[in-house]
């Protein structure tokens, strides 16, 4: 693998799931949690004459962020896709119940100063959902994952980072959306029906899905940031990405759990008054809402650099 | 059809092993591969168990693999290779990779 | 005096002309026609058995007027011989479905290329010729003279005066060769302005202007995203820098469209500046104006460059480069299909490209079996052109080399144009790239060629460089060793497997051969990271901001 460093400085798009672990975290902290040399593959792939992977896609482990424990699970989009099978999902489900457990553990141990020592979940998407070969299996992992976003509510903080070539669709564009902090670039891509299913089952006069800048503007960070479905943008850069984390997780819990989209009935008005307006202003293109928020001439916006674009970006406002 | 393993071994005159006790590289994506290389006491052997969805290429491996093993004279390593129809000039490429790693003086720090 | 002579009537053609003008000028307000008319217009000026020319080529498409001319009436207009550069819109084979047009002579038809094979195995086209695009044009001046030409262009003024702008491309060569064998011009436009930013083609070659309903199609045929290059890709640009590049001090090229040599251009900034290059190589070209150059231009390795056809989002980014690129008063680009042809024919020193299949001897192809492709330009600038006389440092390295001049043409020092080919010992799926026999030959046999179509002929290939070595093959001083050199490097494929380890070992001692290791390069080295931009919006970065790729390929 390429030194701390030279991953901090390269492209966070580029970079492979295990490379996104290792370097999401401080320098030379993340121990890998069942790495290859354990060969947890998917049991149901070699039946299907299908590939397998060591860490069947999804790489797992723990790092640290100055004193905090950092439980990172990093989606491999090259492998199937990104896809969520059975053994993959078992590892999400699983870095998730340590995080909870690390949690009591930390309280217990530091009773006074377990603030800055509380663990956080990060989870860098790139999927395109649940694995089709083992797709019961894919689909309990997903219900379970939700399931252990609320149980961490309120205890430790959950962050989504999304910038890898896959983007997070399907069902895990769920699970990336429920997270506490949405963090992109703006390659990263969020969303539910991935484009290449919408063109195919709706055609292309709908969507075309072949048009990436339409894809973009769509489902893309930039267009994400201004709906605040995504909390920061940052540029694509590992580092960058490591940076924005490290400062969101300075701040108070309490100012953590603002940036939820979901959670409570305020915020779940909050998204139907969005589902209102976007019916009402009927947009053709994402450049109509862009301009709704306050954005004059949102054709620019996908042309600026990732500064520019965040001191002249007009958001949705948010409730609270 | 199922998945194929494929097991070769080969031997060198003056086996080297690897630095590291243990060291993977590679992502199983379409045309590409991920190498387990682990440092074992085989009796100067270099064993290599290939798991892929590629028929009609077996003799291709053993050449590949051959060539690698005795260009650099590995022994005593357990090689573990999945596969996703990677061409020769990849398998070689990964290989010389994986090496590399195997070989890499630890950070500072770890 | 011979009383035939006096008796016969020697401007039959400008009657015809005058005739068929006279027939169309109901339809025609001065020069213009309106698109609603324009099937009539067709019917009025176009006869049964008529030479016509569809201007089109792998860029830019007369797509409204290539519709137009299958809406005619089959009864009235029928047997056209078509002639034309390519065959790749779905109307330029509707033509024949719907017995308008009987003949084709083209040079390439990718897109079309197996319905052409299924059309012509069914009797539905008579294929005349496949040509090279030089080729074509050559006969468009001898025996293939369009009598009517429907062609393309930006915008016209009132008068009929054409702008061609940043895709000029073929347009000059068809005009002159139709208007000046008293033939019919009828161009289709963008639009119609009061004043053109330049004049390409003067109004009094051009017979009609019809405003198209929508702008004419573009495809942009030679932008490959970075980030579709594999580290494969990357090792065959490193090898071919060193041990070819750098080797001959090639500065003078074409580079053929494909991820290999995008491979090169975006390794110039990085390797070939770790290489110390700078200004020993790539220094001119003939080549379409590459998105993937930017970074090599921008770091000062190019000094210019002649363009075949322009690309779709460089027109900004060439306009501000107007030390590097050829163009008009009014700051757009001028391309020219056959003046760069020509370049690349006696004034580049090497050719460099990608094929699908090369033989056992070193003859390839992109013919697959039941695929009529045809050959563009590749042909033109893959070859060693007899005519050429001026020499440079390059040319006279590779004569040098060459093995069989002696036997050739005795003591005589002469020099040798490098033709290269970057080939995959395997492609996607385990698809072999270097075989026994060629798929042109079956291609040959189910679409009734007279000959297998060749891309690139053995005598004419100096270098195959794949991932196991670079072959020179201008080298070899027999046919039997440059066999045993194409199979020195043909890696793991049924044709490397026969490879005698013996014989490879003293083709490198000889140097016909060479491995990474003998070019000295560590192919651990060969990853994505050393690409000077590893996506499109890196070369916008790079572009400053002025290249504007297509949506296609904007991932932001």
């Amino acid at each position: 693998m390429r030194s701390w460093e030279d991953i901090q400085a390269g492209s966070f798009f580029e970079a492979n799931a295990r490379e996104r672990a290792f370097g999401i975290v401080d320098k030379n902290t993340f121990t890998e949690l069942l790495n290859p040399r354990d060969r947890q593959a998917s049991p149901h792939l070699p039946v299907l004459g299908e590939a397998i992977g060591f860490d069947d896609g999804i790489v797992t482990g723990v790092g640290l962020i100055g004193k905090r424990p950092i439980f990172v699970v990093s989606q491999e989009g090259r492998f199937i896709g990104g896809a969520v099978g059975e053994v993959g999902g078992a590892k999400m489900v699983a870095t998730l119940k340590l995080a909870l457990q690390t949690y009591e553990e930390v309280k217990k141990q530091y009773p006074d100063s377990y603030q800055d020592r509380l663990p956080a979940v990060v989870i860098s998407f790139e999927t395109g959902g649940v694995r089709l070969h083992e797709a019961n299996a894919g689909l309990l992992a997903h219900a379970e994952v939700m399931d252990l976003f609320q149980d961490a509510r309120h205890k430790i903080p959950v962050i989504s980072v999304i910038g890898s070539k896959v983007g997070a669709f399907g069902g895990m564009g769920f699970v990336a959306g429920a997270a506490d902090v949405v963090i992109m670039s703006e390659q990263g891509r969020m969303g539910l029906t991935g484009p290449e299913v919408i063109e195919q089952e709706v055609g292309k006069d709908e969507f075309d899905a072949s048009n990436k800048a339409l894809v973009y503007r769509t489902t893309g960070g930039k267009h994400k940031y201004i709906l605040n479905d995504c909390n920061f943008l940052v540029k694509d850069q590992v580092g960058a990405f490591r940076k924005q984390l490290t400062e969101v997780l300075e701040q108070p819990f309490e100012q953590i759990e603002q940036y939820r989209r979901i959670g409570s009935m305020e915020l779940v008005q909050e998204q139907i008054e969005l589902v209102d307006t976007a019916a009402k202003l009927e947009p053709k293109d994402a450049m109509d809402i862009w301009k709704y928020f306050g954005n004059e001439e949102p054709a620019k916006l996908p042309e600026l650099s990732v500064e520019q674009f965040l001191k002249v970006a007009k958001r949705r406002p948010r409730k609270n | 059809m199922a998945l194929r393993v494929l097991e070769f071994k080969y031997k060198a005159d003056n086996p080297v092993t690897i630095a590291k006790e243990w060291s993977h590289l590679g992502v199983v994506g379409s045309g590409d591969l991920e190498v387990l290389m682990e440092s074992k006491d085989l009796d100067g052997w270099l064993t290599v168990k290939v798991v892929t969805p590629v028929t009609g290429f077996d003799k291709v491996w053993d050449l590949v693999l051959g060539k690698f093993a005795n260009e650099s004279q590995l022994g005593n390593v357990a090689m573990e290779i999945n596969d996703n129809n990677a061409t020769p000039i990849v398998v070689s490429m990964r290989l010389r990779q994986a090496l590399a790693e195997a070989n890499k003086l630890q950070t500072e720090g770890e | 005096m011979d009383d035939k002579s006096m008796q016969r009537e020697w401007n039959t053609l400008k009657m015809d002309t005058q005739e068929r003008l006279k027939k169309a000028a109901p339809y025609a307000k001065g020069k213009i026609v309106s698109a609603k008319d324009t099937v009539a217009l067709l019917e009025a000026v176009i006869k049964p058995g008529d030479k016509v020319n569809l201007e089109g080529n792998n860029q830019k498409q007369a797509d409204f007027l290539a519709e137009c001319l299958c809406n005619v009436d089959p009864k009235k207009i029928y047997d056209l011989h078509m002639v034309q550069s390519v065959l790749s819109l779905p109307s330029h084979l509707d033509v024949f479905e719907k017995g308008i047009a009987k003949k084709v002579d083209f040079s390439f038809s990718g897109p079309q290329a197996g319905r052409l094979a299924e059309f012509v195995k069914d009797g539905k086209v008579e294929l005349g010729a496949i040509h090279t695009y030089l080729e074509l044009f050559g006969r468009y001046f001898i025996d293939l003279t369009p009598r009517v030409a429907l062609i393309v262009a930006f915008e016209a003024d009132e008068q009929g005066n054409l702008y061609t702008g940043f895709n000029t491309e073929d347009t000059p060569v068809i005009v002159e060769a139709t208007k000046f064998k008293q033939g019919i011009i009828i161009a289709q436009v963008n639009k119609v302005v009061e004043k053109l930013p330049r004049v390409d083609i003067p109004a009094d070659w051009v017979d009609f202007i019809i405003p198209a309903p929508k702008p004419f199609y573009v495809e942009p045929l030679f932008t490959r995203d970075p980030a579709l290059i594999t580290d494969a890709q990357v090792l065959r640009a490193m090898m071919a820098i060193k041990g070819i590049y750098a080797e001959y001090g090639v500065t003078r090229l074409n580079h053929g469209v494909g991820f290999d040599t995008a491979a090169i251009e975006l390794l110039l900034p990085t390797y070939g500046e770790e290489l110390g290059l700078k200004g020993k190589i790539c220094t001119h070209f003939s080549l379409n104006p590459h998105p993937t150059l930017i970074p090599a231009i921008e770091s000062g390795w190019v000094e210019s460059i002649h363009c075949f056809g322009g690309e779709l989002g460089m027109e900004e980014y060439v306009k501000e480069r107007s030390d590097i690129f050829f163009m008009g008063p009014d700051g757009t680009l001028r391309s020219n299909r056959c003046y760069s042809q020509t370049a690349g024919h006696y004034a580049l020193d090497m050719f460099i490209g990608g094929t699908l299949q090369i033989d056992k001897f070193g003859n390839s192809s992109t013919a697959t079996a039941n695929r009529v492709a045809g050959f563009g330009g590749a042909p033109n600038m893959g070859c060693d052109a007899k005519g050429r006389r001026h020499s440079t440092g390059a040319w006279l390295k590779c004569g040098q080399e060459y093995g069989m001049n002696e036997q050739l043409i005795g003591d005589l020092p002469r020099g040798k144009r490098l033709v290269v080919q970057l080939q995959e010992t395997f492609r996607e799926k385990l698809v072999p790239g270097l075989v026994e026999t060629l798929d042109a030959w079956k291609l040959a046999k189910n679409a009734n060629l007279d000959i297998p179509p060749v891309m690139i002929y053995a005598d004419d290939l100096t270098h195959i460089v794949t991932e196991e070595g670079i072959a020179y093959l201008h080298k070899c001083g027999t046919i039997e060793q440059r066999m045993a050199a194409i199979r020195a490097i043909a890696g793991y494929t049924e044709l490397g497997l026969q490879a005698d380890p013996k014989e490879t070992r003293e083709l490198r001692k000889l140097g016909i051969v060479k491995t990474p290791e003998d070019l000295g390069i560590d192919i651990s080295r060969a990853t994505r990271s050393l690409l000077a931009a590893k996506n499109v919006k890196e070369l916008v970065e790079w572009s400053h901001g002025l290249y504007n790729p297509p949506a296609r390929f904007r991932n932001w």
